[in-house]
């Protein structure tokens, strides 16, 4: 007790000292023995007391608050402390209609009146208040002014004769200073410690007897709620409530009944300030409270000694012997057990247990399949309920037990063919007895197992990827599968379409991000290594390309929601991609028009859809579209934050631009990890098909005055490398496209490919691909033919003519390969050349300008801008039409400098040199 | 250079119109040799590459003839020492030549160029402040790499009154350029050069020219030309990208200008009307608000640095055109000879 205010010691002497001022006047005892006499009266007529001690003790807990912040100077909880009074008084009305105004509620009203008096005398005191204090303050004390006006008479009585708090005084002062609370103490002595008391024992009767009746009238109240079925819970803190006060003088007490009490108490009241809103409802429900009380009981940390207290009473209860166990006790029995369910104090784990009992029971009375599909259903139930935060993720092995019931169920409903379950079947419409009806079930297996998917998704998220525990956990992948897919074969029997397809959406997700090796191996011809892997080949059925296409065609046709169809899509063509079907995944993506309204979806799909998106890229890398390639990956790849478009890992910058909120939201979004694509190879591909574009385009735009980039990513790489003070052999896979990249720019090919493909590249990325060899080859012939075009740009100028055997021999492609690039160039008027057939050779026409040409036209684009730039500032001088140049003179002018970039200079060479 | 005439006229074709002649008080510019050479020297020892080199004139002035008779070099400025003291070094070193009896008077600065690139805002401040000081200070423009071809380029400029008036007013605001009429051709004069040796020297020089060979004679028949313009071009082009730029500025101020005038102009009129149904009415009119108050006008873009690079531009332009001209008429020269052969 001294622990607690000698925080508030100066604010205690303050109330003393108000005390003091009220002692002198004070020698009556009426009073008190009136009080006793109330007492008395209670005690015979004990029903309605309980619902005056409720209302008393409600009251006596806020006066109880108003006290404490009256010590502590807190003006706006006592304010607010004192509406909510105010309130509870109102309600308890007809009480105290019948028991007159309590005189604990009179003396707080009192005491509050004198002690906000005094506070607004005092000057300086109201100065050093906070702002919203003393705004508090001015207006409690004409609240409580107006509301006093009604109790003039009481407590001018209670004025007259104040010997309640004067007997206190004259108790306390041979005891320490700690006990000028009593009066605290006695209005709500729950928050006593357990030393308070002890100290108190030795205290005079009138203050015991006063002490006994707020002790009983707790105790009082807990027993009369309790008694209704908790008889010795309820006696027992009655006890423990009477032998503090009795024995407690003998100095017999032991300390741990007056511990429990202490906590009991405690407890009651946060609960009760707590609950203060529920307790209108507790009234109307009074047989439930005890459970309830109970289940309050073990939160505050009682479970050891009465932890389902009820249950396990319950539980040989379960059915009375000798009972007949029929369809109707059971369904009665399991609905007494999920009343229970989502309460506060109920024991999941016991619940579950009972759950499983009452199925055995039924199992064992042969009350047939429906009661135990029905059992069955609110296991799996419970199961998911075991936890309460949605967003913690199972334990593991509830999770495995949860796949277990649903297993079990799934037999049920496979071996007995009249049971109907439907989510929509009225729970009074059910049908569960054993009759020549077919079984109807209230309940919905899809959702179960929905449900059981996300569970696992949660907890692959949970699992540390490196460990062995994720390895373990990934293994239930495959009973997860077998769940989904007897689920599916089921619903093709039984469901609606709309079932199977949210079913089939199951299995495809659990189906794309796959590669199937065997029906690659098939594809391939190759002959499984042994004959029994061979058997096992042809006993494992059809190719999952199959089965995609099969399901998602059905999603396509059927589905009426839209997010499904586009999950379908996506993952089918991920899937076509995965397995280098390049065509067919990027017909599907074009039909489908994702690509423009994408941005409306939900991110999670939106994150399919990037990871659609990039297995595409990587597809079309594998089939040596570069260019289809770069596209693909552009918008992943430019933003850099390739992890978190894919759902594959938070960036750390965003830490201080969310909130924990946000961050919980986005960790429930992430890709578990053994659906991840590999970020290296994505930036890989990425780099080396930025590389394949870039580095030709480069040299065939070297004088350009406004050239743009094609990659700006690939641009940065370059001037990190540039940079470099010291460049040293390549270690990382950016830095080995950044060299294969110079080797590029000089047209050295061989040099670049072995940059590009090497031990450490591919043990990095390349040997990630399926199909490593033909990926490389392609990539070795790209090299080349880039090289040759690069080369060509570059030092064209030097030659006057070079031969195709030359350029063949150099870069290792063949001659008509050499033809038909150099052509191509040709044609595109990227290279100023003319083939001669006869002697095969590359006749250059030396048309490219020189570097003081070059430089003349710049400066003629920039004199053209500076020219405009010129007339506007003169229209604006002028107004609109009264232009330096009029329109179509500008128009010619400009078409002019455009013709002699196109033309001019080549006559105007050819004519010179 | 051995071949140097002992008077080498310089034409006036930089800055063709010398705007200034009329009551400039300076017409001639008679030259030593010895600066000629001192200057030449300087560059050669102390300047590399685009680094430029100055350095104090000496001389007198007789009637409207500016002689100068020495000079001598400035320190090139390193970073150690910033505390250095220009005017205490530049007036000791006067004080010094003083006692060798060499003129004392300060006529004017030297200054070497990088391909022609000299129009700046430093050289307008630094020959303000020389010509505000000393009215007959010229500064002499040095161009090594003329030079180093085979024709030895110095040229002598002087800030026109016009200019030096607006330089006094620091008004440098589009209308106050425009109100003093000023272009970019009416910044600098060109005051013509006479280099004058002594008759030994004359006769040395008669002398070394016998002697020397053909292709020390004919060195400024070098046909190789496409550095010098292409640097020639590079720094065009950065000027008229600057130009552009400036332009732009421009453009968006008068813009801007041109906008609030409207904006200024419907308010005017909104009160106005307001005011006529206030009489009608026989309320007093609104009070006088201070327009210029409510709208201020937008910060005009200074303008002197526009016209600076206009002259650096036009000086550009005329550098390549003589060197242009020259090139072309070695280049039919060698064409005939070829044919001759």
């Amino acid at each position: 007790m001294s622990r607690f205010f000698a925080t508030g010691s100066d604010s205690e002497s303050e109330e003393s000292s108000s005390a003091d001022e009220i002692t002198p006047k004070a020698p009556g005892t009426t009073f008190k023995q009136s009080l006793l006499l109330s007492d008395d009266e209670e005690d015979t007529k004990r029903v309605v007391r309980s619902a005056k001690d409720k209302r008393f003790e409600e009251l006596t807990n806020l006066i109880k608050t108003i006290r404490n912040a009256m010590k502590i100077r807190d003006m706006a909880k006592c304010l607010e402390e004192f509406e909510q009074l105010c309130r509870a008084f109102l309600k308890s009305k007809n009480i105290v209609d019948k028991e007159g105004v309590p005189p604990f509620y009179i003396r707080l009203l009192a005491d509050l009146e004198d002690y906000l008096n005094q506070l607004w005398e005092d000057k300086e005191g109201k100065k050093k208040m906070n702002k919203n204090n003393a705004k508090a303050l001015s207006t409690l004390r004409q609240k409580i002014r107006k509301y006093n006006r009604d109790y003039e008479t009481e407590i001018a009585a209670y004025k007259e004769n104040p010997q309640e708090s004067a007997d206190e005084e004259e108790e306390k002062e041979p005891e320490d200073s700690g006990a000028s609370s009593e009066s605290e103490a006695e209005d709500g002595d729950e928050g006593v410690s357990a030393k308070a008391f002890l100290k108190k024992k030795p205290e005079a009767a009138p203050e015991a007897s006063k002490f006994l009746k707020s002790a009983k009238g707790s105790g009082d109240e807990s027993t009369s709620s309790d008694e209704d079925d908790d008889e010795d819970w309820g006696s027992d803190t009655v006890d423990s409530g009477s032998e503090s006060s009795d024995e407690g003088e003998g100095k017999s007490a032991s300390l741990a009944v007056v511990f429990l009490k202490k906590t009991h108490d405690a407890d009651k009241s946060s609960e009760k300030k707590l609950g203060k809103k529920k307790k209108p409802k507790k009234k109307e429900r009074l047989e439930e409270e005890a459970e309830e009380e109970g289940g309050e009981e073990v939160e505050g940390g009682w479970e050891k000694v009465k932890g389902g207290v009820p249950l396990v009473k319950e539980k040989p209860k379960m059915f009375a012997k000798g009972t007949e166990i029929n369809t109707a006790v059971v369904v009665k029995k399991l609905n007494e057990i999920l009343q229970a369910r989502g309460k506060k104090g109920t024991d999941r784990a016991a619940q579950i247990e009972l759950l499983h009992a009452l199925a055995a029971i039924a199992a064992e009375n042969n009350l047939g399949q429906g009661i135990l599909v029905k059992i069955k259903f609110n296991i799996i139930a419970s199961l998911y309920d075991y936890n309460p935060n949605l967003a913690a993720f199972m334990k593991a092995d509830m999770w495995k037990k949860c796949l277990d019931c649903i297993d079990e169920l799934l037999d049920i409903l496979f071996e007995n063919n009249n049971i109907f379950i439907g989510e929509n079947i009225a729970e009074d419409s059910e049908n569960l007895g054993v009759s020549d009806q077919p079984f109807r079930v209230r309940g919905c297996v899809l959702t179960l197992v929905e449900r059981m998917d996300e569970e696992f998704t949660k907890i692959m998220q949970n699992t540390d990827p490196h460990s062995q525990e994720y390895v373990d956990n990934l293994k239930d992948e495959g009973r997860v599968c077998g769940i989904i897919d007897r689920l599916l074969t089921y619903l093709e029997n039984k469901g609606s379409t709309e079932e199977i397809c949210r079913v089939y959406l199951r299995r495809i997700m659990h189906t794309y991000y796959k590669f199937d090796y065997k029906a690659h191996r098939r594809s391939l011809g190759l002959q499984g290594e042994s004959k029994s892997e061979q058997d096992q080949e042809e006993s494992e059925g059809e190719d999952s390309a199959v089965i995609m296409d099969r399901l998602c065609k059905f999603i396509y046709a059927k589905d009426r929601t839209d997010r499904i169809r586009t999950c379908a899509i996506l993952c089918h063509i991920y899937h076509h991609a995965l397995h280098s079907r390049w065509y067919q995944a990027r017909d599907l993506m074009l039909m489908s028009h994702l690509q423009d309204n994408i941005q409306h979806a939900d991110p999670p799909v939106q994150i399919l859809y990037n990871r659609t998106m990039v297995q595409l890229g990587i597809c079309a890398f594998r089939q040596g579209m570069i260019k289809d390639a770069h596209n693909a990956l552009l918008d992943i790849q430019s933003s850099g934050r390739a992890k978190e478009l894919l759902g594959q890992g938070l960036l750390m910058r965003n830490m201080q631009e969310r909130n924990a909120e946000q961050e919980k939201i986005e960790k429930r979004r992430q890709v578990p990890f053994h659906m991840h694509i590999n970020l290296e190879l994505l930036e890989c591909v990425y780099l080396v098909s930025a590389m394949l574009l870039e580095i030709p385009y480069m040299a065939a735009h070297e004088f350009d005055a406004r050239r743009r980039m094609i990659s700006k990513q690939f641009h940065h790489q370059l001037r990190v490398g540039e940079r470099q003070p010291l460049l040293g052999p390549p270690e990382s896979m950016r830095e080995h496209v950044v060299a294969a990249s110079k080797a590029m720019k000089m047209g050295d090919w061989r040099t670049c490919h072995s940059f590009i493909i090497n031990e450490k590249m591919n043990s990095k990325v390349w040997d990630l691909f399926p199909e490593t060899q033909r990926v490389r080859e392609m990539l070795v012939r790209k090299i080349q033919e880039e090289s040759l075009r690069t080369y060509l740009f570059t030092y064209s100028s030097v030659y006057d003519s070079i031969s195709m055997e030359t350029l063949s021999e150099m870069f290792e492609l063949e001659i008509p390969t050499v033809h038909s690039i150099i052509s191509k160039m040709i044609i595109n008027e990227e290279l100023m050349a003319s083939l001669d057939q006869p002697t095969q050779t590359v006749v250059m026409h030396r048309t490219e300008p020189t570097s003081l040409q070059n430089m003349a036209l710049q400066l003629a684009e920039k004199l053209g801008s500076l020219v405009e730039n010129n007339e506007r500032v003169f229209d604006l001088k002028q107004g609109v039409y009264g232009g330096y140049f009029n329109r179509d003179q500008k128009g010619s002018y400009q078409q002019k400098q455009q013709g002699y970039q196109r033309g001019g200079y080549r006559n105007q060479n050819q004519g010179n040199y | 250079m051995a071949s140097r005439k002992e008077s080498v006229s310089v034409s006036t074709s930089g800055m063709a119109s010398t705007g200034g002649t009329l009551d400039s008080p300076v017409k001639q510019i008679q030259i030593e040799g010895l600066v000629v050479l001192k200057i030449i020297k300087h560059y050669q020892e102390e300047g590399q590459g685009s680094e430029v080199v100055q350095g104090v004139l000496l001389g007198l002035v007789v009637d409207d003839r500016l002689e100068i008779t020495n000079c001598f070099p400035f320190p090139q400025h390193t970073e150690d020492d910033a505390d250095f003291d220009e005017v205490q070094y530049q007036m000791e070193m006067m004080r010094s030549l003083r006692h060798v009896n060499i003129d004392h008077l300060h006529v004017g600065w030297y200054q070497s160029t990088y391909y022609g690139s000299f129009v700046s805002r430093a050289l307008l401040d630094s020959q303000f402040s020389y010509q505000h000081a000393i009215e007959e200070s010229v500064v002499l423009i040095y161009d090594p790499i003329k030079t180093a071809q085979g024709s030895l380029s110095l040229k002598a400029y002087r800030l026109t009154p016009k200019l030096m008036e607006i330089c006094k007013e620091k008004d440098f605001t589009p209308e106050g350029l425009k109100k003093a009429n000023i272009g970019f051709e009416h910044m600098f004069e060109e005051v013509p050069i006479v280099i004058k040796n002594s008759h030994l020297i004359n006769v040395l020089l008669w002398e070394l020219e016998d002697k020397s060979t053909v292709a020390d004679k004919h060195e400024l028949l070098n046909l190789s030309s496409s550095n010098h313009l292409e640097k020639s071009l590079q720094l065009l082009m950065d000027r008229v990208d600057d130009m552009s730029q400036d332009i732009v500025k421009y453009n968006t101020y008068s813009r801007n200008l041109s906008k609030q005038q409207q904006q200024k102009h419907q308010y005017l009129q909104r009160r106005q009307q307001e005011n006529a149904q206030r009489q009608s009415r026989g309320e007093p009119p609104l009070p006088e608000e201070d327009i210029n108050k409510m709208f201020k006008p937008p910060q005009p873009p200074p303008r002197m640095d526009t016209l600076l690079i206009a002259g650096q531009i036009n000086n550009y332009c005329q550098n390549v055109k003589e060197f242009t001209s020259q090139n072309l008429g070695k280049l039919f020269m060698a064409e005939a000879l070829q044919g001759h052969n």
